[in-house]
Formats: C-alpha cells, structure tokens, sequence
C-alpha cells in the first residue's frame, strides 16, 4: 500500500511536472489572498494588507523551489537544467568544443569502424529458421581437433534419421571466374547438396534449388545465384532464370536466386556469388574418387537439423557411435578420432578458424582501442585545462552556495555531452569509412554497413567516455581553496612546479601510446624490408606472365592444353624473348600438399608438408633455377611416362638425407596415388610471396601437368627486351590465338612479387595512419597543456623579463618543460616496444589445433628507434612554437597588469 | 514576536499532521489552524510551510485534492492517508516520550 502510494506521488510529480507547477503557482497564490483577505477584515487597507501578506510569507521563489526539492524528483529535473546549460556553455566555447568534439570523433570512429568490420565477419548472424536445432558435424583429426567430413562419412551420418530430420553437405566456397557474355571476373562458388536449403528451412527469392537428379556426376551443370550476386551483378532481372552463364568457361543453366540475407554456409559476412550441385566439384578438378569411400581428404562441411526433442547432446552420442563403429569397420580410412557435433549458432567459419580469428579481433580491437585511450585522455587533457580556466567562476559558485556535488554534477554533464557529440561524429566518421570500403573491388563481396550493434557500441563508448575522463578533471577542477583563488594575486600559486602532475602524466601517456603504435608501423615496414631482402633465387627481370582458362573457349578437357600450347609457341616467337614455359596459377606460387617419402623408417617421415609447383617443359631455363644433380623437366615427362618430379635441395636433404636425391620416390599422401621419381634436384628458391618471411627456405617439388591430367593456365616467358612491353605482346598474342580468351592476369613477375607484399603495406599503413593519429591527437593534448601554462605564468615570465631576462631564456624556460614531457613519453613509449620485440621473440610458435601460426621474429631496430623519437620531436616542437612565442613576445608591462 | 516559539525541526511535520486528521484543509488554513489552537503561542514559519507539505505528499503521507474553498475558489485541500495515520501514532507518542524527557530533566535539576 505505502509503496503504491509511495510510487504514484513519485511518478505523478514526474510525469506532470509542468502541471505541478502551475499547481504550486496557483496554491501560493490562494495562500497570500487569503492572508490578505484575512488582514483586510482585521481592518488592514487592502495596498497594505497585500503587501504585509507578501512580507511575512518570504520569497515565493524560494519556497517554490524548496517545494520542488521536498519532492525529490528533482534528479530529472536537474539533468535536464545541467544539459540545457551544457549545451549553452559548449555553443558559447565553440572552439573548445569543437577540438574536443574533433578529437573524440575521430578516437571513436576508428574505433567504432574497426568495429564494424569485425562486427561484419564475426557477430552478424546468419538468416536461418529455428537456428536452435541447426547443428555443425565434423570428423576430428588424430588430434581430436574438428576437422572436415569425407563424402563416405557424411552418408552414413545422414543415415541418423532419427536423429536427424534432415542433414545437408556444402564444399568450401572456392573462387572461379564467371562471364556473362562480357570478360570473366572474379566470384566465389560454394557447392551444395540438394537437401542444402530445406534443412536451413529457407526458400529460393526466385525459381528453385537444384533437385537431386541434377546434383549427379555428370549431370548437366545448373547454378542458383547467390541474392547479393543476383542485384549486383544481374540488376535484379527476375529474367535471369532459365539463361545460361559460363563458369570457368562452362555454360550453365539458371535455376533460382538464393533467398535474401543468406550469404554462405560459413557465416563471417563473405557472399556466395554461385551456388552448384555438390558433385560439380569435378567440373573444378576434384578427383571423382573425392566422393567415393577410401583414404581421401576430409573436405565436406556437415549441416544437420535435429528432429524435435533431440538435443545436442543426444546428437553428439550418436555421432560418437557412429565414429567408433567407422573405426571399426574401416581401420584403413578411419583412424578412430571420433566426431564433434556443435550447435550451429556457436560456429562462425570453423572451429577451429574460430578460435585464430577471434584472437585477431581482439588483437584488432586492442590496437585501435589504444587510439581511443589517446583520444580520451587528451579529452581529460583539455577538460582539466579548461577546468584550471575555471577556477575563478567555480570558486565564485562554490561561495554563493553552490555545493561541491552541484558542481560537479555540472562539469559531468558537460563532459557526457561532449562524448555523446564526439560519438555521433565517430559514427558518422565510421560510416562513411565502411561506405568507402563497400565501394572497394574486394575479392569477396563482405556486407560493411553500420548497424545497430555498432551504434550501441559507439554510445557506449561514448557514455564510458564521458563519465570516467570528465570525473577526473570534474573533481579536480572542484577542489579548491577558496581563500586563496579569490584573492587577486591566485594565479601566482604554484605555477608549473609540480612535476608530477595528471595533466603531465596524461601527456607523456598519449606521447608513448603513439610511439608503441610507430613502432608498429617499424615493424611493418621491418617485414617489408626482410620480404624484399629475400633472395629470390629465380629469374625476376624480363619476365612476364599471363594467365587465362581455355576451357572459356574449348569444351573437351582433353583439347584444352593444346589452346596454351599454341599460345606458348607464339609467345616463344615474340622477338626478344629467351624462354617459355607453362604453369598453372601465378609462378612460384607452391600448392601445400602432404607427402610420403618411400622407404623413409623415421616416423616424422611418414607424412610431411611440402609445396607443390606445377611446371612445363622448360620451366627451369625460363626462370634460371640451377640444377645441381639429375636433369630438369622436358618433353620426355609426357601422360604415360614413368611419373617424375624435381625437387629443391632443401627438400632433398631433410627427406632424402642427402642433396643428391635422383631416383628415390615419393607421393602425394590420400589414397594410392602413384609413386614419383626424383629425376632432379634444383637449387632452393624462394616462393612468390615475399610477404611470407615467417618459414624457413620451403620445401618444394616441381611436377610435369601432363602426367597428372592438369590443364595448364599460364605462360610465362623470359624476354631480353623489358618486361613491361613483353606483357603487352602477350595479351596481343593471346587475342590472335582466339578472341574469347579471357585475361585473368597479366603481370610482369616483379609486379608479383611486389603485390605479394600486400598484406606487410596494409599493415604499415594501418599502425602509421594509427601512430599518426595518435600523435597528432597527443600534439593538441601537448599544445594545450604548454599554451596553458604560458598564460598562468604570463605574470612570473614578466617579472623576469622586467628584471632582464632575454627572449630566448624566456623561450627556453617554455621549451624546457616540453621536452621533458616528449623525452618520457617515448622513453616509455620506447621501452615498452623493446618488451613486445622480446616477448615475440621468445614465443615465435602459436599452436592452436591445426593451424601453427608463426610470428614473424623481429629486431629491436634501433634506427627506427631513432626516427620515431625525431619524429615525436618535432610534433612537440610544432606544439610548442606558438606558446613559446606568444611567451618570447609578452610585454613586461601588460603582463605585470595581468588580471 | 519574541513570545511566540520558533518551531523545533520536525515538529512542523507532527503538528501537519494532526491538524489534518479530523478533515482536511488547505495549506493557510492548517498555519491558522496551528496558531489558533496554541493560542497563538506557536507561529508557522509560512515559508516553510508550503516545503514541508510538499515532503509529506512525497513521503506518502498527505495527499492533497483540488476542492473548493469556504469563499468558494480552487484550494489544494490536504489529507492525511492511511500510511499517515499510522505515522501519526508514531510520531505523537515519540514526542510524548520526548517531552516527557524534557520535562523530567527540567524539574529535577
């Protein structure tokens, strides 16, 4: 009973708040009426009797207002007081707002950006119906490591059907190329099973999924488009079904459009362009024997939705059934690792995926978070300066009765203010960044828009912002001897001799933070600097590439390789060039496969990694790989020959134990593939990824096409004339041979190489935009604090110039403090660099399942050392140039009349 | 004004309250009320009259309704609500006790 009441006095007060104060208004007055009325018939003349009335009741204000306080509700009132007055204050000092706001904006629009991105791959759920009783099945590896499923597997997991309502089978979404009549670009294709949309519960946009009968070998090819890929790339055309597109130059016949706000099967933001029948996989070049039961890579991903009133876990008991009984009947092909089942909803791309890109994010979000503690501190930079600027008009409030909490309750409000305006910016900035972004041909089409889960994180930020860095300076700024700022000669007060102050502190933070994000930027440009060291160890100059499918222009498979064939001899014709030879792919570029040594007794040798490169006829002449023992590849490696390969020295030594490996055999590690015959050994080369500096010297093997069925895609030629015009001959070639080739690169190798180093740019240009940023932010932190103290000792600098003090000791008294400030701040800057360089050095492997990733170990560079510290210099120099001036240029009897 | 007792804290609220427990009235009216029964020995500050009813309605003490006055015009009538009442006891025989004391104290020394 009291709480209602209690509760509806409370809420009424509130809600009514402006007919509470009429009330109030027209209660007083009815109160001094009848006190007048009352002193008139007491024989008072009524001038007198209202005016007596109005006197002894005391100021109507003040009663009214403690009214309102014995109410209590006043906190909503006295928020919307403080902001309004805020808002006021804050138009007023436009300047100071707007830095503030500059500031903030830009902290928390990288922030909220970084965000986005991350927001964009890893939080953004898939569409999908009833996602609770969607499950993820994956074989594990010996580890117990969730791997992929083998096609054999998959069937007999399907065979749960009372486990499972419905269970479907994708292959990794892969890149191919598609022509719609024009030159082919780039797309992702991602191979289902037919069940694939109706165990997500989903339906096409537009026509159908593909039936089962066409998701069988050798059936004739359909495609459904993705829906991303069906407004961007075909308009929308609800016309599209039932045309025909080519797909790595096969014609393929539409069905459907995807349904809308499903992506992919692995849900981090990437767009399937195509969807195929599973079984088109050997349109692609997957061996047939991919589907068949036997010792083969586990690729397939495994959807399943649980019949209701199965659980997860009763899902995962089945599933280990099934993985002890796989091991028992087939102890060959199972090794009897088990199976995993997870929720699907906890997935992203893989588990295992997961965990690396998880890491990463928050790696990300710790990196650009730095920025933010930059942009905050230089926020609390500006709100003490501010705040010292202050003092007179708080000291004046706190005298007429304002108290401390009033006040700072005030500067809190101020200070939130300001986030939330700097928010709004960052979003804004962060916006029109994930624009600019969505505008990139990236290789795969990521939905960057901002939503609401950015714009929360943004307001949260903004609010934390507001209140931990406005609190600070907002009791700072509030505790003040009021005897001693009231009198005249306040300002004298202990001017700059504090060395350990919070602004001080703020500032040598954000001069360090920036010099640790610099420092980055070093090390980018470190890894960029080892990967163009690197020696390559083939042919560079004067040689040039061009890629293309034939299958654009020939059906039969067989026919295929004579289309490169006849490009290769009029490439060979071009005058100027030495050699050419054919590959797949770009050159150098190694496939990683797993091989087995004959004959090796070491167990670590049973399957080891090494890169594979698929090379033609006369491949070692054109790119200048020695061969030290054997002989290279030739025309004698023809379909039907003995199967050979070559391989590099340092494959050689640590698998063969001897450099002189010609005659010993190897294989491919799935299945019974056939047994290769060392028939040369070359000299060890590097990849063309210079941006891989982490392995050592790779171990490669060079194997001819033609023994293993592969159609090649490349030519590359070695030229004595220039590289450049040699690319140009090649597309003109290319053309000649047959106009509906298509280009799909056409590069000189030094454009390859450089290209490769994309990754190490990016990262250099993401910690020197960071460190930049961060610096320029700790500059208007370092020019506030120095413009500050110039004008508090605008006093002490005239008493010394009116006693004789030169312009440049006045100039250097300035400077001293500056330095000091800039000198530790990236000292520690600095210092806590060394400490990372170390800490990678230490732990240069982090495993994690199946994947190692290796750190790249890098050196204290002192030079770059060096260059960040002249570089923080000069930012304190430029901060500091017009507060030393305006000191240098202060007239003695000005400043001595100074306040 | 010097024979006239400036009111002790929180004895307003006390006197508030049980001014209005026979029937409500409005906020001069209870001043009035208040001095007329103490013969005038006990003056309501007016101006802390108006914050203390304020209080009490906020505590959910009093409530308050719009009624017509005796010279017929809009008065906030004042009332005291069951929570009140309750309070009321309370407070009377706190002061009682209080009093007592005082009294006590005052004769014996």
């Amino acid at each position: 009973m009291r709480m209602f009441s209690l509760l509806r006095a409370r809420l009424s007060s509130l809600l009514f708040r402006h007919r509470r104060e009429s009330d109030l208004d027209e209660e007083l007055r009815y109160h001094l009426d009848c006190e007048t009325e009352r002193l008139v018939a007491a024989g008072v003349n009524p001038e007198e009797a209202r005016s007596r009335a109005r006197r002894t009741f005391g100021s109507v204000q003040v009663v009214k207002e403690e009214s309102r306080d014995a109410r209590g509700t006043t906190f909503v009132e006295h928020l919307i007081r403080d902001t309004r007055h805020g808002v006021r204050r804050l138009a007023r000092e436009w300047k100071f707002t707007l830095a503030a706001v500059t500031i903030l904006g830009l902290g928390i629009g990288v922030n909220a950006a970084i965000f986005s991105v991350i927001n964009a791959v890893l939080f953004r759920p898939q569409a999908v119906v009833n996602p609770d009783t969607l499950v993820d099945i994956y074989q594990n590896a010996p580890g117990g490591a969730p791997t992929g499923n083998t096609y054999a597997a998959y069937l007999d997991m399907a065979a749960y059907t009372d486990v499972f309502a419905g269970s479907a089978v994708t292959f990794i979404p892969h890149p191919a190329t598609y022509s719609d009549g024009g030159p082919p670009r780039q797309v992702i294709v991602e191979n289902a099973s037919a069940s694939y949309l109706t165990v997500l519960g989903l339906r096409p946009a537009l026509g159908r999924w593909f039936s089962e009968s066409e998701d069988a070998m050798n059936a004739p090819p359909v495609v459904v488009i993705g829906h991303r890929a069906w407004t961007t790339r075909f308009a929308s055309d609800p016309g599209v079904v039932g045309r025909i597109i080519w797909i790595d130059g096969m014609p393929v016949t539409v069905v459907g459009v995807g349904p809308a706000n499903h992506a992919a099967s692995m849900n981090f933001g990437a767009h399937t362009d195509f969807w195929m029948p599973l079984k088109t996989i050997v349109l692609f070049g997957a061996p047939p024997r991919t589907f068949e039961r036997g010792v083969v890579e586990p690729v397939f991903m495994v959807k399943a939705r649980l019949r209701s009133g199965v659980t997860v876990t009763q899902a995962q008991a089945a599933m280990t059934a099934l993985g002890a009984r796989l091991a028992r009947e087939f102890p060959k092909e199972d090794k009897g690792a088990g199976i995993s089942v997870f929720a699907s909803r906890d997935v992203r791309i893989h588990p295992q995926v997961d965990v690396i890109l998880a890491g990463f994010a928050t790696a990300l979000l710790a990196i650009v978070g730095l920025v933010l503690a930059i942009a905050c501190s230089n926020l609390a930079t500006l709100l003490l300066v501010r705040g010292a600027a202050r003092v007179k008009e708080v000291s004046v409030r706190l005298a007429v009765g304002a108290t401390r909490g009033q006040l700072v309750r005030h500067l809190l409000t101020e200070s939130v203010l300001l986030a939330l305006a700097g928010g709004a910016a960052g979003c804004l900035l962060a916006w029109w960044t994930m624009r600019w972004l969505s505008t990139l041909d990236l290789p795969v089409v990521v939905d960057f828009s901002v939503d609401v889960r950015v714009l929360g994180f943004a307001l949260a930020l903004s609010f934390v912002t507001g209140i931990l860095f406005g609190l600070a300076p907002a009791l700072h700024s509030t505790r003040i001897e009021l005897w001693q700022t009231l009198r005249d000669d306040g300002e004298v007060r202990g001017t700059g001799q504090r060395w350990f102050s919070l602004k001080n502190a703020l500032v040598v933070f954000q001069v360090a933070v920036s010099v640790f994000l610099l420092a980055g930027t070093g090390l980018a440009l470190q890894m960029m600097a080892a990967g163009r060291a690197q020696r390559v160890g083939y042919a560079v100059d004067g040689v040039a590439m061009i890629e293309t499918n034939a299958r654009y222009v020939v059906n039969d498979p067989a026919d295929q390789p004579r289309v490169l064939e006849q490009l290769l001899k009029r490439v060979g014709a071009i005058p100027g060039v030495q050699a050419a030879t054919l590959t797949r792919g770009l050159p150098m570029s190694p496939n990683g496969e797993g091989i087995i040594i004959d004959g090796a007794n070491d167990a670590s040798l049973q399957t080891v990694g090494a890169g594979g490169i698929w090379a033609g006829p006369g491949f070692f002449e054109t790119l200048q790989i020695p061969i030290l023992y054997g002989r290279a590849l030739d025309a004698r490696d023809r379909e039907g020959a003995l199967a050979t390969a070559v391989v590099n020295e340092s494959m050689a030594r640590r698998f063969f134990g001897t450099a002189n490996a010609v005659g010993r055999r190897f294989r491919t590690a799935p299945g019974d593939r056939p047994w290769m015959t060392v028939v040369g050994v070359c000299r060890d080369t590097w990849t063309n990824d210079l941006g891989d500096i982490v392995d050592p010297v790779p171990h490669m093997f060079y194997r001819p096409m033609e023994q293993w069925g592969q159609t090649p895609t490349t030519v590359v030629a070695r030229t004595t004339l220039g590289s450049g015009p040699l690319v140009r001959a090649m597309e003109l070639e290319l053309r000649r041979v047959n106009e509906r080739l298509p280009v799909l690169t056409a590069k000189t190798m030094a454009q390859v190489l450089e290209d490769s180093l994309q990754v190490a740019k990016g990262m250099a240009a993401f910690f020197t935009g960071l460190g930049v940023l961060g610096l320029t932010l700790a500059g208007i932190g370092l020019y506030a604090v120095i413009a500050f103290a110039v004008a508090r000792r605008s006093r002490e600098i005239g008493i010394r110039m009116a006693l004789g003090a030169g312009s440049q000791q006045v100039v250097w008294s300035v400077a001293r403090g500056i330095a000091a400030l800039v000198a530790v701040g990236t000292t520690v800057g600095l210092a806590f660099w060394v400490v990372a360089v170390l800490v990678m050095r230490v732990a240069p492997v982090q495993t994690s399942g199946v994947a190692n990733i290796q750190l790249y170990q890098p050196d204290v560079d002192p030079l770059a050392m060096l260059a960040i510290a002249a570089f923080t210099a000069m930012v304190g120099v430029a901060a500091s140039y017009v507060p030393a001036r305006r000191a240098a240029r202060l007239d003695p009897l000005v400043a001595l009349r100074h306040d | 004004m010097s024979d006239q007792t400036d009111l002790l804290q929180g004895t307003l609220d006390l006197l508030i309250m049980r001014t209005i427990a026979p029937e409500p009235l409005h906020g001069w009216a209870i001043a009035q009320r208040i001095q007329q029964i103490s013969d005038e020995l006990l003056r309501v500050q007016q101006g802390s009259l108006y914050p203390a009813l304020h209080r009490l309605e906020h505590q959910g003490w009093i409530a308050a309704e719009w009624g017509a006055s005796d010279n017929n015009r809009r008065a906030r009538f004042y009332a005291l609500t069951r929570a009140g009442r309750k309070q009321l006891t309370t407070e009377v025989s706190k002061w009682e006790r209080l009093s007592a004391g005082v009294n006590l104290v005052l004769q014996r020394t």
